[in-house]
């Protein structure tokens, strides 16, 4: 009982910790061992032996290569296409609105996530129809077409669907940024466009960082609005489900691409102080 | 010609006025102080010089060019915050340079200005610090080199050192003062702090209830207030009006006299003592008189020591002072 | 119970020796199917089926054929649907499953897996009404084991909307060729068993490649059918797996034509005629179903009484006219509602099914007997489909 603050606070967070521990780093470890096992071809049933060939196949073979260039641009242009709406409409609620009226607009950025992620996604499919669809409708009279399914319809949808993870941060961030800086831009000559470049941006650049992560690695391991939007169009995600029914160590290893793209990500914006903002 | 003249300047937040009627002349060269408790309304007047916020009527010119309603980037005027609003994604050196970079002078002449005035605060050798790896003080350096580098006509501060311990206060108030004679930019310095006011401005505006009470030098504000909020908010108040003020002095009316002008003498009002306080240099007495007023005395320690300081408690005195020392109030 | 329990310890021990030895032969079977009889034990079955093939009522009121069971026999029953026979092994291997719809390339994965166990038929009363043309058939019977018991079978179809497709097409050129009518407006099926597909329009358009059995396919032939696949995939709209986005994709409009199942159809159907459904001139591929009992299963009495029920003739009358195939059970064409139904799909026509190529698994081991060559087994079809689809 006479137990140290110390020890107590290790037993306390101890079983929290083993959760995470087993559960996200033990899941990356199993994916990661899955990979590297065998199959039997004719069963698809998992063999625990020693293999390298799902790699080989991911590697040599320039469809998943192709796959994950697409995958990228995806994530990339859902990002910047975030990050574009997001800084405005930010930008908006937390320095422009009036203070009373910002739990609203919050509330009204949040609506998008009380729906169901399949509600939203073929709602948009109903849009999308090349013919009958709804932004037919809209661009038929301007003298243009519906984009149909495919990669545009793809990166349309999920800017919807991730727009709130870019707008949350970036709100944070300018929420905090203190009046005073913004009149010393001012105050020092600079002109309301060159204090939003000057200051606002690389003051909130954190916290767009922290928003990109959200967007880019939800994009990066999306498969269910690819399927309902993407018409022929494929992601990672979609190798992952095809594969994993048939042959799971292959659905591994391609699964483990994402992983290290964000890895990879996640190391080039430490430095930026994002990760604090998360 | 006032290098800045404000005529009847007014400014209302919802139904709360907090500028009623500003007229203000100030002249080029001047350090002059808005004194004044929170909300008296001497911040926003500071704001509306500024062009942070937009009087609802009443004009602001700056040598003799109306700036009522110009944005703030269209004035030469330039503010010290209270919070130093130092950008901080940039270092020292980048936050000074700021204005000059908006302003498109060349590098050079942006860099070789930008030392100087660091090194006018006292901060070289810190060029490459980021705000937040400095103390309060520096910051504070560090904003005031950065509005000085423009060399504005008039140069804004709002509160700037409320935020500094005692010592550091007092000694970047020696500072203050001496930077503003060495560039002779007009200094218009807000702050609810009476002691520093009367240290640092040649003239200072007090201010209550959105409008000026008192437009004088420190000296004359301190020894003529001109009124009971004037002489309460400046300086310790011995206020004597009614029957006290016909009993002791004979005549009507609210009278005012400071505390170190009272000598404590065998003969004049009499008294007990209620309150000693012993500050170092001198000591200050709560004395309660028969004439049914409290004054607050204070007295050199030149004669007593502290010992006999503690013992005067209760003890039945009388004070004097001079004629010429009583000034009317209102 | 006690032989279920038996089971499990051998299929326990198998499991074992094949990780110690790191050995591929998984069969643990062998020891005989379920001895009897069946008794009144009251339990739940958890049933993977094709969409169509339970239904209890949640996708039409009307249409229920598990109620009545439950209320029969004191069984629970859970449906759980799939989409591709590649997602039902899957499932199946998962556990958690008692019986199973499968098809032809899916079932042999599965006993060679050890997720099935033999079907003692004397069991089943309803079986011997069985047309004789699906009993021991390659892919509900193994080493002379039987491990199932047929359900229904029918042609994947080819599918056009009315009025947008002309003339209404007889052959599946319309979804191969790079001159369809129907360009960016085909659909196909989006599975590996696709490719199936690919080689029964071979086999009619390009006799000189020798393909006799769509499952059965040397690296030539199977390299052919991969071309033809590539030169479908500017036609295609969208690759169906998902049967209710199929709908609206046809109901909007931006699919046309393409591979479809006869259920589709007849909801596309449902309130006026929209499309068509042909078996095209150059055959087609197509399914026989077979409804397997789990290794696993603890609810072995029930998940007898579900085979028995399930061919019952009406139950198998209603469940065939659902769907919309061929009813297993020869008995069941009397019962039918439409009494056109087993003429309009050709349950008792032998020569109709003659082009008719039932899902199988390829294996390395040519199916259609050639000892000359090896074919591309499955796992091999998985992977070009795969690189196919993100090339």
């Amino acid at each position: 009982m006479q137990r140290s603050p110390k020890a107590r606070a290790a037993s306390l967070i101890s079983l929290p910790l083993a959760w995470l521990l087993i559960i996200y780093i033990g899941s990356l470890f199993a994916l990661f061992i899955t990979s590297i096992w065998k199959i039997d071809t004719f069963t698809s049933k998992v063999i625990r032996e020693f293999t390298l060939q799902n790699f080989i196949d991911v590697f040599s073979d320039r469809a998943y290569f192709n796959v994950t260039i697409r995958t990228l641009v995806v994530a990339i242009s859902v990002t910047l296409i975030c990050v574009l709406i997001a800084i405005p409409m930010a930008f908006f609620m937390a320095r422009i609105a009036k203070p009373k009226s910002r739990p609203v607009l919050i509330a009204l950025v949040l609506t998008p996530l009380w729906a169901s992620y399949l509600v939203k996604i073929y709602a948009w499919r109903t849009m999308f129809y090349p013919e009958t669809g709804f932004l037919n409708w809209l661009i038929s009279p301007l003298g243009g077409s519906s984009p149909g399914f495919g990669m545009i319809a793809v990166i349309i949808g999920l800017s919807y669907l991730w727009l709130p993870y870019m707008v949350l941060p970036i709100y944070a961030g300018m929420e905090k940024l203190p009046n005073s800086v913004l009149d010393a831009s001012a105050d020092l000559g600079a002109k309301p466009g060159r204090t939003f470049f000057g200051v606002v941006l690389p003051i909130t650049w954190p916290a767009i960082i922290a928003g990109s992560i959200f967007t880019f690695s939800l994009s990066m391991g999306d498969y269910i609005t690819v399927q309902i939007l993407g018409g022929t169009f494929q992601m990672l995600g979609n190798v992952v489900y095809q594969n994993f029914s048939l042959n799971l160590p292959f659905a591994a290893a391609v699964a483990l691409i994402p992983v290290i793209i964000m890895i990879i990500y996640l190391g080039s914006v430490r430095k930026t102080g994002a990760l604090d903002n998360l | 010609m006032a290098l800045i003249e404000i005529r009847n300047l007014a400014k209302a937040f919802g139904t709360v006025k907090a500028v009623d009627g500003v007229d203000l002349d100030i002249n080029s060269g001047e350090f002059i102080t808005l004194l004044g408790p929170s909300g008296s309304g001497k911040t926003t007047v500071l704001r509306m010089i500024a062009g942070f916020e937009d009087p609802d009527s009443g004009t602001i010119k700056l040598s003799g060019q109306d700036i009522t309603h110009l944005p703030p980037y269209d004035r030469d005027v330039n503010t010290v915050f209270q919070d130093y609003a130092l950008f901080p994604h940039m270092d020292v050196l980048a936050n000074i340079e700021y204005g000059m970079r908006v302003k498109k002078v060349p590098k050079e002449e942006r860099r070789e200005k930008a030392l100087k005035a660091l090194e006018q605060v006292r901060l070289s050798g810190y060029e490459n610090r980021k705000p937040s790896q400095l103390s309060g003080g520096q910051r504070q350096r560090v904003a005031l080199a950065r509005a000085l580098v423009n060399r504005p006509s008039v140069l804004l501060l709002d509160e700037p050192l409320g935020a500094l311990d005692l010592k550091l206060r007092q000694q970047m108030q020696i500072e203050l003062k001496e930077l503003q004679r060495e560039v002779g930019i007009t200094f218009i310095f807000v702050t609810h702090d009476q002691e520093e006011a009367l240290t640092m401005s040649d003239r200072i505006a007090v201010f209550d209830k959105g409008r000026i009470q008192q437009l004088d030098k420190p000296a004359a504000i301190y020894e003529k207030p001109r009124n009971e909020f004037v002489a309460g908010f400046v300086g310790v108040s011995n206020l004597i009006s009614g029957a006290a003020a016909e009993k002791l002095l004979g005549k009507k009316g609210t009278f005012t006299v400071r505390p170190e002008k009272i000598r404590i003498e065998g003969k004049g009002a009499a008294g007990v003592i209620r309150e000693v306080e012993y500050l170092g240099p001198a000591t200050r007495f709560l004395v309660e008189l028969d004439a049914g007023v409290r004054l607050v005395v204070l007295q050199q320690n030149s004669e007593q020591s502290a010992v006999d300081v503690e013992s005067l408690r209760g003890r039945k005195i009388a004070l004097s002072w001079d004629k010429e020392s009583e000034y009317q109030v209102s | 119970m006690r032989v279920g329990k038996h089971r499990k310890l051998a299929a326990l021990i198998a499991a074992g020796t094949l990780l110690l030895a790191g050995c591929s032969s998984s069969s643990d079977e062998g020891s005989g199917a379920y001895a009897g009889p069946v008794k009144d034990t009251p339990g739940t079955i958890n049933v993977l089926a094709w969409p169509g093939y339970a239904e209890d009522g949640s996708t039409d009121p009307n249409v229920d054929w598990v109620t009545p069971f439950e209320e029969a026999t004191g069984c629970t029953v859970n449906v759980k649907t799939y989409g591709t026979s590649d997602e039902a092994v899957q499932l199946m291997q998962g556990g958690g499953y008692d019986v199973i719809s499968a098809s032809g390339d899916a079932s042999l994965r599965l006993i060679y897996g050890g997720d099935l166990q033999p079907v003692n038929l004397d069991l089943i009363p309803n079986y011997v009404d069985i047309f004789d043309n699906l009993k021991d058939r390659p892919w509900n019977t193994v080493d002379g084991e039987n491990y199932g018991v047929p359900h229904g079978r029918g042609a994947n179809v080819l599918q056009y909307t009315i009025g947008k497709v002309n003339p209404a097409p007889t052959s599946w050129s319309v979804v191969w060729e790079p001159n369809s009518p129907a360009k960016g407006k085909v659909t196909a099926y989006d599975s590996a068993i696709y490719i199936a597909d690919a080689a029964v329009y071979l086999m009619a358009t390009k006799p000189e490649l020798g393909i006799t059995d769509p499952y059965a396919l040397d690296q030539t032939q199977f390299d052919a059918a991969m071309a033809l696949l590539t030169q479908q995939k500017p036609l295609i709209a969208e690759y169906w797996a998902d049967y209710t986005k199929y709908i609206g994709a046809v109901q909007s409009g931006s699919i046309t034509v393409g591979t479809s199942w006869q259920v589709i159809a007849n909801v596309l159907n449902g309130e006026k005629a929209t499309v068509g459904a042909v078996k095209p001139v150059e055959g087609a591929t197509g399914w026989s179903d077979t409804w397997m009992i789990s290794s696993k299963t603890e609810a072995i009495d029930c998940a007898y009484k579900w085979l028995n029920h399930i061919i019952t003739p009406d139950v198998n009358a209603q469940a065939a006219e659902w769907f919309g195939e061929a009813p297993a059970n020869s008995k069941a064409c009397a019962l039918t509602a439409n009494k056109d139904h087993c003429k309009l799909y050709h349950a008792e026509e032998t020569d109709y099914w003659s082009n008719v190529y039932y899902w199988k698994t390829p294996t390395e081991e040519c199916l259609d007997g050639r000892t000359d060559v090896m074919c591309v087994p499955y796992a091999e079809w998985v992977k070009a489909w795969s690189s196919f689809r993100n090339q």
